[in-house]
């Protein structure tokens, strides 16, 4: 058992528990975007960032990838994290605003400006899809392609995989194309709680590449272009 | 080559080699740099020459030839060092070859072809005694110029293995851990980690028996960095030799190289190095017939960033995406597949043989306590002696840039260094006196980085440096960690903004937010260290982001929507340069001259006084040529062209204010115009009875003939303009009179007329002079009052006008100008000083004068005291510091003061104008307001003593503010770009034309012609000499006024023809 400080609580894990799960366990809320309980962490989306350490050495690291250390103290909720937190959203929101979780998200965390320049982009490269393919479908289907700016999740070569059993897994869980929000007014876009029940996939004509990698795709069966 | 089956041997086979290299005597060798820097200047070509003279002479017994990796002097690549005697002969052509060889053969140096420092004429014969070597200790890189990187026998010979030997007649590896911990060193890759303690937990690490690893971490990323290269072209068995040490000290049995694909001849060398240890028998199983195993596969990057990082590293070794992942685990727990694995940087693998031959102790007498040994760095940029430089750690950046690095490549002064590369930081020219250490850089927002030390003066802007990396970044970030991959891409954005001028304040409050984000939520060492460049460049260099942001200004030059074309940026009156040279080139003279005259009162006096800031900032200056002599052609249109061609608009509606102007000189006069051209009614008052202020007062006549002037000057005083001469302010009027008089606005242009004292005992007596005084009387009343022997102390314009005026006046012998710095340090202009030098005066630098003796107090002479060259300020130049004792009289019959001048503003200061120490007015540097409403204030007053062009400006927009004043506006104008706009065609200029062309040099009058009088020296350009240097411009404003490339000629389709 690990025994460790969590918001100033002696709190005992078991071996191998990830702070994330540790907070959880305890009570603790952490946003997280791209953590699955079924899935391995990956530490993507950076939401889930907690304080360690005290003085000059204290930082910030993912808790859904950093696991609980004898001793160790952690602080889910401190200011630095709060401010980083908001910083993360508020560039998630700017690059993907219409999707409903993130602005769930940014909803929940008190956002109310967006000052990068708004793009609206599909995906965050969260990774879900990908974890998801491998890990529970066993299939590798798609995978991420490139560094940087030009990273982009697709399968080899953008040619239909063989693998591919149409499962929708991935679409099922993107936190960007579920549920999107279809903005009454896109430079706002900030939620108005409207109730999206539509799948985003009838909309298709509207967004240029749509996150489903399923040719043709099993929801909306529209041909990918 | 015979394979050695046990450790005896091995020893054995060391002592053979040792003895047979000792036994050999020194033969005369020539030793060519050949790395990647070497060939790429040229070595190849250098090499080849040699063996065909080795070739043709039949020299072979006479002559070796050593082909050596990168030896770190890139700058003089490519160069031959002839030992012995290490005659270094630097930037050899091909031709320049056999003389070397000859003289290597006849044992004398060939004098022109030897070292010599760049500018200097002392040649150095010993590579040990040239600047650039002196203060280096090259512990590990030294060993590079004596060994051939293909020959295992060259680096036995030099002791090498002789760390391996040690530790396998001795194979305890804690001891060899303990010899390390002890040694203090720390991983060169960046972050310093202490190398003992990493193998300590390596040896600890993993289950009894479990397979572990060793990593040597070539892949070397950082922009301008090379010195991991260099080590594994140069040196691949000391790398080798440090592995294998470290394999047994961690009780790994595998090592990987990984290196980037594009160090092909790094690659090259390691594998044939790799063979012939193997063949050896120093690697592969059973060790020299030992149980110990360890052998070394390379691993090829494919040009990742962040593959330098361990845990990205590792993963691109077990052939996936580079991609980090979370630590802890550490590699050193749980590495490759999952095994501990020790990672290394190439310069730490290679101070393990040095640690072991030298013993730790004497290791760590090299350095400073927490830092020890010695750091390679790539010193690179704006620097005279680009190279690798390994130094001993705690030495300062003064020393690396200044004594190593021989100062700044070009005339700007050096500004700061980036170390670290792209995570590192910039440090500022006025710290450079800290030492380099893993800790200080840390303190100071930099880091040690890989050793990348970038070099940048006045001409680089840092918002630009900031965007450069965090472009670099955006497409290196692995892209895993959201904030990293979209942080830098939006940093990118902002930064973007700023420099194209779209920033506002709001863009720097997100910048830095963002940065800390960056740095706080991301995972690796990239993430974590890519907001550096921003953050330390907004921390030492904000101001330049808030010229870029207020102003919309880029004082580098370099951001080009801001500065469009750099002639018409440069100068204060925004003159469109590019545009009056271009139509110069067609033979529109008086279109030239419109575009003159329109933003330029004065223009026939600055085509002759003015210090050219555009000529200074001339795109074919800053790239190595010499500017396009912008002054001279506007002097040729002046001269040439009627005035009467530039018509100046006048306001329509005549608003009919009263202002005064106070001062007749060129700001004065300025503001005075355009207010007139406002429609307001201005009276002038001038405390002399003629206008011109300094123009006249200061500025001789062979300079600026005075009838040029008076006709300049006249042509301003149109109905608008009253002038009032004989009337000071103060004395005849004053700031509330002319108020209560129904002036709504005063503009005070009082100029700086008063030269400072030398504030030295007998400075009283008679025959010592202001310049000020004296140049007036000469120039207004045409008293001459130098005589005899005659000094002139200073080193700015005003010193050499009075030596050339005195020079022409009746009864002078002798004229010298005593300087307190060095010729190169004087403020006046170079064309000047040269011209004063012509007419025969002394000029003697580095001296100060301390006392006027006075023989009945008449000044009989000057006790000087000599200065020597003491420690660099914060501009970058050595401080004069006084030598005791050096003191001597110097007899003088006349003695000039010309130190500075400053505004006499004690009156002022009484009627509630706020006056700073120096003695210059305080003003809104936008607004020009003085403390009291309605009173304005520009030129010298304000500034202290500086250019015409500078006290033009003020007055010219001062008119505007004041006008906006008058009508009730807002008085702050918004900035705005001003990117050239008319479109003038470009002249079309033949290669040969382009290559051949040089600048036009303006004829002077001869010196015997006119050394007695006042006749002016500057001759004008002739028609086809103007022409012709018009058509050396570059014409940067095409870039902004040339539309898409010209459509083509439509041809309808019937009519095309076969």
């Amino acid at each position: 058992m690990t025994n460790f400080t969590l918001n100033g609580l002696n709190v005992q894990v078991e071996e191998g528990t990830t702070l994330l799960e540790a907070a959880k366990f305890y009570g603790f809320p952490v946003p997280t975007l791209c953590y699955h309980e079924g899935l391995s962490p990956y530490g993507a989306c950076r939401l889930c960032v907690v304080e360690i350490g005290e003085g000059p050495r204290a930082k910030l690291v993912s808790s859904c990838t950093y696991p609980a250390e004898e001793g160790l103290k952690v602080r889910t909720a401190s200011t630095r994290v709060l401010r980083a937190r908001k910083m993360v959203l508020e560039l998630l929101l700017a690059s993907c605003p219409q999707s409903k979780v993130i602005q769930d998200l940014a909803s929940a965390h008190d956002i109310r400006r967006q000052r990068f320049k708004q793009e609206y982009e599909d995906c965050i490269m969260c990774g879900l899809c990908v974890r998801i393919c491998e890990e529970q479908m066993m299939a590798k289907a798609i995978g991420f392609r490139n560094r940087g700016e030009r990273r982009s999740i697709g399968t080899p070569f953008d040619i239909k995989s063989e693998e591919c059993r149409l499962c929708g897994g991935c679409i099922y869980i993107c936190p960007a194309c579920q549920l999107r929000c279809t903005y009454t007014e896109p430079e706002k876009a900030i939620c108005g709680a409207c109730a999206n029940l539509a799948p985003p996939c009838v909309e298709k004509e509207q967004f240029d590449d749509m996150m489903c990698y399923m040719d043709p795709c099993v929801a909306c069966e529209i041909e990918k272009k | 080559m015979e394979k050695l089956l046990s450790v005896d041997e091995f020893v054995d086979f060391r002592r053979r080699v040792l003895k047979k290299a000792e036994d050999e005597t020194e033969g005369l060798t020539l030793v060519v740099c050949a790395g990647t820097g070497g060939q790429a200047s040229g070595s190849n070509d250098v090499i080849r020459v040699i063996k065909r003279y080795i070739l043709d002479h039949g020299l072979h017994e006479k002559i070796k030839l050593r082909i050596t990796g990168c030896q770190g002097f890139c700058e003089m690549d490519p160069f031959i060092v002839v030992e012995p005697g290490q005659h270094l002969y630097p930037q050899l052509k091909m031709e320049d070859v056999p003389p070397v060889i000859e003289a290597a053969l006849g044992g004398y140096v060939e004098e022109d072809l030897i070292y010599h420092e760049p500018g200097e004429r002392r040649t150095y014969h010993s590579q040990a005694d040239i600047p650039f070597f002196q203060k280096q200790t090259r512990t590990i890189l030294g060993n590079n110029q004596t060994l051939d990187p293909i020959r295992i026998f060259d680096y036995v010979e030099r002791g090498g293995y002789g760390a391996l030997e040690k530790v396998l007649l001795n194979a305890d590896p804690e001891r060899v851990i303990n010899e390390v911990k002890a040694s203090g060193l720390r991983g060169r890759g960046g972050a310093g980690f202490p190398t003992g303690k990493k193998w300590e937990m390596g040896r600890a690490s993993g289950k009894p028996g479990e397979q572990k690893y060793v990593v040597c971490n070539a892949d070397e990323g950082d922009p301008g960095a090379y010195m991991d290269r260099s080590l594994l072209e140069g040196n691949p068995h000391l790398i080798i030799e440090g592995m294998i040490i470290g394999g047994i000290a961690v009780g790994a049995t595998k090592g990987f190289v990984y290196v980037r694909s594009e160090y092909p001849l790094a690659i090259k060398h390691l594998v044939i190095a790799l063979r012939q240890a193997r063949e050896l028998g120093l690697l592969g199983d059973n060790i020299l017939g030992t149980d110990l195993l360890f052998d070394v596969e390379i691993v090829r990057g494919a040009g990742a960033f962040v593959c330098g990082e361990e845990t990205a590293l590792i993963k691109s070794i077990e052939g996936e995406a580079g991609e980090p992942r979370q630590r802890p685990p550490y590699p050193i727990e749980k590495g490759i597949w999952g095994h501990p694995t020790c990672i290394n940087n190439v310069e730490t693998w290679a101070n393990v043989p040095v640690i072991i031959n030298r013993g730790a102790e004497e290791y760590a007498r090299v350095g400073v306590p927490g830092s020890t040994g010695t750091k390679i760095f790539s010193l690179v940029g704006k620097i005279k002696n680009t190279g690798l430089v390994e130094v001993p750690m705690g030495i300062t950046i003064d020393e690396i840039v200044y004594d190593i690095g021989g100062g700044p490549s070009g005339r700007a002064k050096i500004k700061a260094v980036q170390t670290g590369g792209p995570s590192g930081g910039c440090i500022p020219a006025s710290m450079f006196d800290l030492a380099v250490d893993y800790d200080s850089l840390a303190k100071v927002g930099s880091i040690m980085g890989s050793g990348g030390m970038i070099v940048m003066d006045e001409t680089t802007c840092m918002v630009d440096i900031a965007r450069y990396f965090m472009n670099f970044l955006k497409d290196e970030s692995c892209g895993k960690c959201f904030t990293c991959r979209k942080g830098t891409q939006r940093m990118y954005e902002l930064l973007d903004d700023i420099t194209k001028g779209r920033g506002t304040p709001e863009h720097l409050e997100l910048l830095e937010e963002l940065a800390l984000a960056v740095k706080d939520t991301t995972m690796c060492g990239l993430g974590q260290s890519a907001p550096n460049p921003v953050l330390t460049t907004l921390r030492y260099y904000r101001h330049e982001y808030e010229r870029h942001i207020y102003d919309k200004k880029c004082d580098a030059f370099v951001c080009k929507d801001l500065v469009g074309a750099p002639c018409q940026a440069a100068c204060p009156l925004g003159t469109e340069a590019w545009r009056y040279v271009a139509l110069l080139e067609k033979g529109d003279y008086e279109g030239a001259y419109r575009v003159i005259r329109e933003p330029n009162p004065l223009p026939s006096v600055c085509a002759r006084v003015c210090n050219h800031p555009c000529e200074e900032k001339c795109r074919l200056g800053t790239t190595g040529e010499a500017p396009v002599g912008i002054r001279a052609l506007k002097r040729f249109v002046t001269d040439r062209a009627d005035p009467a061609a530039y018509a100046p608009p006048r306001a329509a509606d005549a608003y009919g204010k009263k202002v005064a102007v106070v001062g007749a000189g060129p700001a004065g006069l300025a503001a005075a115009h355009y207010l007139s051209l406002a429609g307001h009614e201005v009276t002038v008052f001038e405390a002399e009875d003629k206008p011109g202020g300094m123009l006249i007062a200061g500025i001789p006549a062979y300079r600026l003939p005075r009838d040029v002037l008076e006709r300049e000057i006249a042509a301003l005083l149109d109905d608008n303009v009253t002038l009032e001469l004989n009337t000071a302010l103060g004395r005849d009027v004053t700031i509330d009179g002319l108020l209560d008089d129904g002036y709504a606005a005063v503009f005070l242009a009082l100029g700086a007329h008063r030269s400072r004292k030398l504030g030295v005992p007998g400075e009283e007596a008679e025959g010592v002079y202001p310049s000020m005084r004296f140049l007036k009387a000469f120039n207004l009343h045409g008293e001459s009052l130098a005589r005899g022997r005659v000094g002139v102390v200073g080193g700015g314009n005003s010193a050499v006008d009075a030596a050339r005026v005195a020079v022409r006046q009746e009864g002078v012998e002798s004229v010298t100008i005593y300087y307190r710095r060095t010729r190169e340090e004087m403020p006046a202009y170079d064309e000047e000083i040269e011209a004063v030098l012509d007419e025969g005066v002394e000029l003697v630098t580095l001296v100060s004068p301390v006392e006027v003796e006075q023989a009945e107090g008449r000044l009989a002479g000057v006790k000087f005291i000599k200065n020597e060259l003491g420690a660099r300020d914060a501009s970058g130049r050595r401080r004069p510091v006084a030598v005791a004792g050096s003191e001597y009289v110097a007899p003088l019959d006349t003695l000039i003061v010309a130190i500075s001048e400053e505004p006499e503003t004690e009156g002022i200061a009484a009627a509630g104008l706020d006056v700073t120490k120096w003695g210059t007015l305080r003003t809104d540097p936008k607004t020009f307001e003085t403390g009291r409403p309605g009173v304005f204030a520009g030129g010298d007053v304000v500034r202290g003593p500086d250019t015409v062009v500078e006290a033009l400006a003020d007055g010219k927009n001062a008119a505007a503010v004041i006008d906006r004043y008058l009508r009730g506006y807002e008085l702050t104008i918004p900035p705005e770009v001003r990117l050239p706009e008319v479109f003038v065609a470009p002249a079309e200029v033949a290669e040969e034309e382009e290559a051949g062309a040089g600048r036009a040099a303006v004829l002077h009058l001869g010196v015997e012609a006119r050394v007695k009088n006042f006749a002016e020296v500057d001759q004008c350009l002739t028609e086809g000499v103007a022409r012709q240097e018009a058509r050396r411009c570059l014409r940067c404003d095409l870039e902004f006024t040339q539309t898409e490339a010209e459509p083509e000629e439509v041809v309808a389709v019937g009519d095309k023809q076969e």
